[in-house]
């Protein structure tokens, strides 16, 4: 009987990441995982709704989980920000009954179902790196990264805040290392590792976005990695599809392809290439393709 | 009794050295020690030179904060064992607070910090003529702002605010914590001239949240929930011009209309200026397939349940 988790990809990953989406599909049977579909799901509001209308914010995600609820399991995200977004609002909820209560009457007002708060939020990352998740992995027998030397980019919202995060220590995570690690790669290990990718303010303060995103491209870069590997899709747009910009702004080259944590494992797994569909990467991933044997 | 080797960040510009560097010290101290009494006994007993800023040392005075193994922390509130053990280091490096300009050792130059926390007026300003007696103020109105006045202004957010690194003049998460402490006290009667003055280009839509003031604040204020409610009080007071204000809009049109992101109107909603600059990445994006072909393919069940709670639900800040 495979895990089942109500799937909540988040809004990048259905559409500008299609990829993301499309890999995590693929590698769910080969982990044993069902994924089953959210169809009332809005977007999380990504701190953006927060920073407008937290009260909104609030019941628009409460209405997500009360979804996966009503279907009895878990929430799976592959997203950094959904995660943060989903998991504070349920700790929000779960420690104040009076916001639940609160919560709940502007849902039934609305027509939606109340919440009881019974849900939990995790990421993909996060079901991986436990034993359970990589005794997953080696029953799979991966044919391996072949050495790859990758550098993991973990980005914000999965770390921090800790107090509602709390999967490792925010500042020296090493759930991303393990898996590389279990897949037969190489960690290349540098400090931009945990700091921020810029994107949340990518179309408003652009310069500025690309200066923070620069700090992780050029250590991965200067720490000899051949790819970089993140669990979110908005960090990707920012170190893949803006890297040019970033290269212009800063005088630098990176020449940094990066793949989403599912690709990495896809390649590990040996996933056909064209699942993963690495066509829609802005940096091309040959190179990574070739040292893999893929 | 523990003993530990400090590799202390020295820097001493007026004695001729115009380069920085770390130097070690050995001490044997007590299981309990705090990292700010080790580095006193460091300057007592070994070298006086040694400087660093203090007061207190019970985490009132905000004066003592530095990186302690590259984490931002008060010395005075933590203990060097605990540095060891949450580092999982022998070695206690101890440098000055980051996105500050070094003047001698541990000390850096505060002036920016202050520039800007006065920049956000963080005073109350109430209007019309003074009362006879005291303003009143209920309880639960004082909750409301009850984390943000626990600031002490240690500068620990600052540190390692990642949006500071990348641009100087952002005003930062202790100045804004301190202006929503005002904006949102109800004695004061500048709430919507405060959320214009918060929204300029450095201001609340610069922060990239990054986490790193929740994470790092000694005193559990929450800097970045500050900047969030100050949005709030932004678009409560219709102060919505900023491309961060505009991008949040695209957001809220997004889920009123499908439920999910519109990613064909947000950039252009967000910076109708700017984004025909952006044609050449936005055509590289559509070679890819990364921008959707119509922005009407993504609407998610019984959307009406979210056009009634966008109609409904009331901010309350």
């Amino acid at each position: 009987m495979p895990r089942q988790f109500a799937y909540y990809p988040g809004c990048v990953a259905e559409f500008s990441s299609k990829e993301l989406n499309a890999t995590t599909k693929a590698l769910a049977p080969l982990l044993d995982i069902e994924l089953l579909p959210m169809p009332q799901a809005t977007c999380c509001g990504a701190g953006d709704v927060a920073q407008a209308k937290p009260n909104l914010y609030l019941t628009l995600n409460v209405r997500i989980l009360s979804e996966a609820e009503s279907m009895g399991v878990d929430i799976l995200t592959i997203c950094n920000v959904c995660t943060l977004n989903l998991r504070r609002a349920n700790k929000m909820v779960k420690e104040d009954s009076r916001v639940l209560e609160a919560v709940n009457e502007e849902l039934v007002k609305a027509g939606a179902r109340p919440y009881q708060g019974t849900i939990e939020v995790t990421h993909l990352l996060w079901f991986l790196a436990t034993e359970e998740g990589l005794s997953l992995l080696e029953a799979r027998g991966p044919r391996g990264l072949n050495g790859l030397k990758v550098a993991p980019y973990y980005g914000c919202q999965l770390l921090r805040p800790s107090s509602v995060m709390g999967f490792e220590d925010p500042d020296r995570p090493q759930s991303l290392e393990r898996l590389i690690t279990a897949l037969g790669g190489e960690v290349s290990d540098y400090e931009g590792k945990t700091r921020c990718c810029g994107f949340p303010i990518i179309l408003a303060r652009e310069e500025v976005a690309l200066k923070e995103s620069h700090v992780a491209l050029a250590g991965a870069r200067d720490a000899g990695a051949q790819v970089m590997v993140t669990p979110c899709p908005l960090c990707h747009l920012a170190m893949d599809a803006y890297q040019r910009k970033t290269e212009q702004l800063m005088g630098e080259e990176y020449a940094m392809p990066v793949l989403h944590l599912p690709q990495l494992i896809g390649l590990a797994l040996g996933l056909p290439t064209k699942t993963m569909e690495f066509k829609r990467h802005l940096v091309p991933v040959d190179e990574v393709l070739s040292i893999v044997g893929a | 009794m523990p003993a530990t080797t400090f590799r202390i960040f020295r820097y001493q510009p007026d004695s001729g050295e115009a380069e920085s560097y770390h130097q070690d010290f050995q001490l044997e101290h007590g299981e309990k020690t705090t990292l700010l009494d080790a580095i006193l006994r460091i300057q007592n007993e070994q070298d006086g030179t040694v400087a660093v800023r203090y007061s207190c040392r019970s985490a009132i005075c905000g004066s003592c904060a530095c990186k302690a193994n590259g984490k931002t922390v008060l010395a005075c509130m933590m203990q060097v064992e605990h540095v060891k053990t949450d580092s999982g280091q022998e070695v206690v490096q101890v440098d000055p607070i980051g996105n500050f300009t070094p003047i001698k050792d541990l000390v850096v130059d505060m002036t920016p910090f202050w520039d800007k926390f006065k920049a956000v007026k963080p005073f109350l300003i109430p209007d019309g003529p003074a009362p006879e007696k005291e303003r009143l103020v209920p309880k639960a109105a004082m909750e409301k702002i009850a984390k943000e006045s626990k600031c002490i202004l240690c500068a620990a957010c600052y540190s390692e605010c990642n949006s500071l690194a990348a641009d100087p003049e952002f005003v930062g998460p202790a100045a804004f914590a301190w202006g929503y402490r005002f904006a949102a006290d109800e004695r004061d009667g500048q709430r919507k001239n405060r959320a214009k003055l918060y929204s300029g280009e450095h201001g609340v839509w610069d922060c990239t949240r990054c986490m790193f003031c929740n994470e790092r604040c000694p005193k559990g204020v929450d800097p970045r929930d500050a900047i969030e409610k100050l949005g709030s009080i932004a678009f409560q007071e219709k102060v919505t011009s900023d491309k961060g204000a505009r991008h949040a809009k695209a957001f809220l049109i997004s889920l009123r209309t499908g439920g999910k992101l519109n990613e064909i109107l947000i950039a252009p909603y967000t910076d109708p200026i700017g984004a025909p600059f952006n044609a050449p990445l936005a055509l590289r994006m559509a070679q890819k397939g990364k921008l959707p072909k119509s922005p009407l393919t993504h609407r998610v069940k019984d959307r009406d349940q979210v056009k009634n709670l966008i109609k409904n639900v009331k901010e309350t800040i």
